[in-house]
């Protein structure tokens, strides 16, 4: 999985090679043959190593407190949504609805990587929510919508359904 | 700008060990285990930072890189590469650890689940041949991977005896002033019995070696 998502991020950033990939250890975390030194170990220490590569800064978060946030999400998306179990499910989305409440993106008003790998991370919940519960984390979804018809970053994915009306109505009454 | 903590939670001492080593500028403010600090999640979360623009920070590990990075000190990749390690590998276990040690007095086990991460650390720090993590500076990586290690390596749930390398950095981060008084602030000088209040409000944690429920998003 993480390596499908790197994948896509590589495309995305519009790198013309592909590099190659391995994984290590039970829980198959990838790894990146650097020319240049010792391989780099672990999906977000490698997507932010591509976006350098890519000369694509401004994706790692505007300023200290842009960056601090931005690793903040990455950080997220592989301790919280990789290995999220059942009972995790709605307390995450319940969560960044609320977040997203205010924001366009998770760094707020600027598109970062952070956005595009939890996007990813995000997917497999998404595609498993009913109607009714798209409704309910609108925040969530809303941000989901945007980002996979953000050009060039869903890739690997099948795209999901979002209504933009609501159907259920009945709690507001 | 805000840094809150709460006594006798470990994670707090990394965000306090990391302001008190760069000396950045803000202030701190001790909150109990049940303060809701950070307005969008649902579960209590602290250590966290208020930031100048009004975003708070929830990730200790994010803290840490903000306080380093204010003072000037960008995160190398071999930085990053230490902290996702942290946060996604050491992290679990040594929770797992904690819960052992502190609510069911099972610290004998502590070595057996730490020893393959202790010998990762070893052999880094021995073939690396530096004074510390990432060469031969203190960096964000060292404050954050000590601190993660202090509650277990102070209170002697490990014997470092084959993993002298280990020992000597950890003892070398821990005779700095600015991490001895964290410590002394955070833990309070009461060890493993000063993070029972905090450890008891925490969710059991997953064991890795009985993972009978498959996590959903594995494949």
């Amino acid at each position: 999985m993480a390596l499908r998502e790197l994948a896509s991020l590589e495309k995305y950033l519009g790198l013309k090679k592909p590099n190659k990939y391995s994984t290590q250890g039970d829980k198959k975390v990838p790894v990146l043959q650097n020319n240049n030194g010792p391989p780099l170990v672990g999906q977000v220490t490698i997507a932010c190593h591509l976006v350098k590569e890519a000369k694509r800064a401004e994706l790692l978060g505007d300023g200290a407190e842009g960056r601090a946030v931005v690793q903040q999400w990455l950080e997220y998306k592989v301790t919280k949504l990789d290995c999220c179990c059942k009972e995790d499910i709605k307390t995450i989305l319940k969560d960044l609805n609320l977040y997203l409440q205010d924001k366009v993106y998770l760094a707020g008003n600027q598109f970062t990587v952070a956005d595009t790998l939890m996007y990813y991370g995000i997917h497999p919940l998404i595609v498993d929510l009913a109607i009714q519960e798209k409704e309910q984390y609108v925040n969530v979804t809303r941000w989901f919508d945007h980002i996979q018809h953000y050009p060039g970053v869903r890739h690997h994915l099948p795209p999901v359904v979002v209504l933009r009306n609501r159907i259920y109505t009945g709690r507001l009454h | 700008m805000k840094l809150f903590l709460s006594e006798g939670n470990p994670h707090c001492l990394k965000a306090l060990a990391a302001l008190q080593v760069t000396g950045v500028q803000c202030g701190v403010h001790y909150v109990n285990h049940e303060e809701r600090v950070v307005p969008f999640l649902s579960r209590p979360a602290v250590p966290a930072l208020l930031l100048p623009s009004g975003l708070h920070l929830f990730s200790p590990n994010a803290i840490c890189r903000y306080f380093f990075e204010v003072n000037g000190q960008e995160s190398s990749e071999l930085c990053n590469q230490w902290l996702e390690w942290e946060a996604t590998d050491l992290q679990p276990a040594l929770l797992q650890g904690l819960y052992l040690a502190v609510l069911q007095g099972k610290g004998s086990e502590v070595s057996n689940l730490l020893q393959g991460h202790l010998n990762v650390l070893e052999q880094s720090l021995s073939k690396g041949g530096t004074p510390y993590i990432t060469g031969d500076a203190v960096s964000v990586a060292d404050v954050v991977l000590w601190a993660a290690l202090y509650p277990v390596l102070s209170e002697s749930l490990l014997a470092l005896g084959e993993h002298s390398s280990l020992k000597s950095w950890f003892d070398r981060v821990a005779a700095m002033h600015s991490c001895q008084s964290a410590a002394q602030k955070v833990l309070q000088g009461k060890g493993l019995q000063g993070m029972k209040s905090y450890m008891q409000r925490q969710p059991v944690p997953q064991s890795s070696q009985s993972r009978d429920a498959q996590p959903c998003n594995s494949n």
